[in-house]
């Protein structure tokens, strides 16, 4: 019995010394994490959406499960919805700008796993990533691919993931209009 | 010394053996000439573009079989033929004008790095051609994706590249009356340089299985199994028996079934494993073509039966004549005593 | 203390990677650009050599029972604060590494250090153990990452070196690195998770090569030295 008290005594001091520790640096780093995370969103959020901020609404998560969050631009009319959707290699991160008239304004793709050279075109910075996402400024919620009777050209050899973009700007509309 | 030797045999194939005089490289002169019929046909159809593929395949695979044995001081291998038949069969699953740098890449993979570090001809865990082939889909996925028009095309169609009969069967346009099934069954169709004279790559497969360089199990079974299966699948209300019949002649099937899954290294012995090595090639390459994201499944069908290749004939494996299951049973028994017996004496 | 011995020993003849084969799954995960191999590489070479300090400097008061639990909380411990110093500070390689600086925690090179050597071994060894270790697995992954960089895009440095207005290193991540051939040229199925895994194999191949023929050419020097000697012997009898 004293052991194991002797054993418990040693973890938990030892615990305690990196707690301590931790503890002092996430203090003085949390304010500059902070700041750059929110620099970060705020970036994104102005390349779909230009707004002076944003202020997080409640939408139904049941409904729209690959949602991640809904922000009102604060003097201006619109939305900026966060997304996470399955593409061909994994998940796709992006963000959707949508208008006053329910039209979408721009995305931006944060974070991908696409097969570069094809799907990671979407979000490249060259000219056939930047022509691709050109496409899906003022659709409506009706938007789909070309192939599927819409206005939508998918990317060469990436039908899968122009897909998963197009739906996710659609899934958009919706939960902005849902919210509104 | 005499059963050391006898244990060799054992590991090369299952039993019953029989000794006859052909080699390695009288197989690959026959699967090169069965190859034939169809390759000039392509080559009559896309012209000297897809020449030229052919030729910096077959020579860079050459090329890298010769070099790698050379830099590794091993005996030369490239009189067996073996190499030049993988540069044919991955020319063949490329398209006809595609660069000609990109089968040099396709090869080395193929040769060097499936092939050779593995040990050479018939260590080889993938077939050296369709690995190849897959490594070039993945890296050059869009020259990869571009088909020439055919010679009998020309003028019925226009631009330089035009779309596969899969992807109109699997994508949502109709099927343009150019592409029929006599067309596709003769081969003026686009598609890879081998794929697209169904007529010609038949020929060439009976002939295979004429000399016995294949058994029909593994050609029959595959085909046998996209045929079934498409049949009962359907598609969007077409008629199911020509649905099935452009399922079974377009795309890589002929070719894959008697040229790439029938290959001595990465396919089954034994008999009854070959049967179900080719059902199974035959469900990827339609749950690929259903499902997938690719048009085509029928390499990575292949590629993914040949990793299971060892397993089926392990379930498959047959014991050895005129011995019986009970036998076998009492050897082991009484194995088991001599050990047992010679230990309790060693002590 | 023999530091020498210790710097052979961590690149080369008990290389982490090629050689204890520990702590592979980052390594064929991140070397996508010579930015991730790098920040990567420092990161574990920071980590290891503080943990190994600690862990030997409190080595004769753990008890044995619970050693792997300590070491698990001064891992996590370092981990942390690494992590939250890369978000900080280089917001560009805490993004690019993602979940994989986290998951240095369960890194085996780390446990498996302190477990192996700073168990039984004084500060100062365990130091120089930390800054060996980690340079062997900082140079695996450079390796790794200059060659999936090259023939997968054909290029090199990317990330750390930018050539757009002169040659300079950037340390945000922004750099495009140097061009050597068009991408398009560029096997991009490397930069995939097959390029990983087969780049790690055919190192793991080079260096087995390597240290095969470095032992029998020793071998063949020892016998030669031996058979000298008994031949002078013999001489000497006569």
């Amino acid at each position: 019995m004293n052991k194991i008290l002797k054993l418990a005594l040693i973890l938990f001091m030892i615990s305690a010394i990196v707690a301590g520790v931790l503890g002092v640096v996430n203090e003085l780093t949390k304010d500059r994490i902070w700041e750059i995370n929110n620099q970060k969103t705020i970036e994104a959020f102005a390349l779909v959406l230009p707004a002076d901020s944003y202020t997080e609404v409640d939408f139904d998560k049941v409904a729209y499960p690959a949602v991640d969050n809904v922000n009102k631009a604060d003097g201006g009319e619109g939305y900026v919805v966060q997304e996470t959707v399955s593409g061909a290699q994994g998940m796709i991160t992006l963000v959707v700008g949508v208008d006053s008239d329910y039209r979408c304004s721009g995305i931006s793709i944060i974070e991908h796993s696409e097969t570069s050279g094809l799907g990671a075109n979407a979000a490249s910075s060259s000219e056939i990533g930047q022509n691709f996402r050109a496409q899906f400024i003022g659709e409506d919620e009706n938007i789909a691919l070309t192939k599927a009777g819409g206005n939508i050209d998918a990317l060469a050899g990436a039908t899968i993931t122009s897909r998963a973009v197009t739906s996710a700007v659609a899934t958009a509309i919706q939960v902005a209009k849902s919210v509104a | 010394m005499s059963e050391q030797k006898e244990k060799i045999v054992l590991d090369v194939a299952y039993q019953p053996q029989v000794r006859t005089n052909t080699d390695t490289r009288r197989l690959m002169l026959d699967v090169i000439i069965a190859l034939m019929p169809a390759l000039i046909w392509s080559i009559v159809q896309f012209g000297a573009p897809a020449l030229l593929v052919v030729v910096s395949s077959v020579a860079s695979a050459v090329f890298f079989e010769w070099g790698y044995r050379k830099l590794m001081k091993k005996s030369n291998t490239i009189g067996d033929l073996s190499a030049v038949v993988t540069g044919l069969l991955l020319a063949m699953t490329l398209p006809p004008t595609i660069a000609w740098w990109i089968p040099v890449v396709g090869t080395f993979f193929a040769i060097v790095v499936v092939k050779q570090l593995y040990g050479g001809i018939g260590k080889n865990f993938l077939n050296p051609a369709l690995a190849g082939r897959a490594f070039l889909l993945a890296s050059y996925a869009l020259n990869m994706g571009s088909y020439a028009i055919p010679k009998a095309l020309k003028g019925t169609v226009d631009g330089i590249t035009m779309a596969t009969p899969l992807s109109y069967m699997y994508g949502t346009s109709p099927m343009p009356s150019y592409l029929s099934l006599k067309a596709i069954f003769l081969g003026t169709i686009p598609g890879t340089i081998g794929e697209i004279s169904a007529l010609l790559l038949l020929i060439g497969g009976i002939y295979l299985i004429a000399r016995k360089v294949i058994s029909w199990r593994i050609p029959v079974a595959f085909i046998g199994t996209v045929a079934i299966l498409t049949l009962i699948c359907g598609h969007n209300g077409l008629d199911r028996g020509g649905w099935m019949l452009y399922n079974v002649l377009c795309g890589g099937v002929m070719l894959g079934a008697f040229f790439m899954a029938t290959d001595y290294a990465t396919s089954p012995v034994t008999l009854n494993g070959q049967l179900v090595y080719g059902v199974g090639c035959g469900i990827i390459t339609v749950l690929i073509r259903y499902f997938g994201g690719f048009p085509e499944g029928v390499s990575y069908a292949i590629l993914l039966m040949n990793l299971c290749s060892w397993a089926i004939d392990k379930a498959f494996h047959r014991h050895q004549f005129g011995v019986s299951k009970e036998d076998i049973a009492a050897e082991k028994a009484a194995k088991k005593a001599a050990k047992a017996a010679a230990k309790e004496a060693a002590k | 203390m023999n530091i020498k011995k210790q710097f052979v020993e961590g690149l080369t003849t008990n290389n982490p990677v090629l050689v204890q084969q520990i702590g592979m799954c980052a390594t064929m995960a991140i070397t996508t650009t010579l930015f991730n191999g790098v920040g990567m590489g420092l990161s574990v070479l920071i980590i290891l050599t503080c943990c190994n300090v600690v862990v030997s400097a409190i080595r004769k008061i753990i008890p044995d029972e619970i050693r792997l639990a300590i070491f698990v909380v001064v891992i996590a411990g370092f981990v942390t604060i690494v992590d939250l110093l890369l978000q900080a500070f280089i917001p560009a390689l805490s993004e690019a590494l993602g979940v994989f600086i986290p998951l240095i925690v369960v890194n085996c090179i780390i446990i498996g250090r302190a477990e192996a050597f700073c168990q039984k071994n004084p500060v100062g060894a365990s130091f120089f153990d930390g800054i060996f270790q980690g340079l062997g697995y900082t140079c695996v992954l450079i390796l790794m990452c200059v060659f999936r960089e090259f023939f997968g895009s054909g290029r090199f440095g990317g990330g750390l070196i930018d050539v757009a207005n002169g040659f300079r290193f950037t340390l945000d991540g922004t750099g495009s690195g140097i061009q050597i051939f068009p991408s398009d040229y560029g096997a991009s199925i490397l930069n995939l998770p097959f390029g990983g895994f087969i780049t790690l194999g055919l190192l793991l191949a080079v260096m087995q090569y390597a240290l095969k023929k470095s032992a029998k050419k020793k071998e063949l020097a020892e016998r030669a030295a031996a058979e000298a000697a008994a031949l002078a012997e013999k001489e000497a009898d006569e």
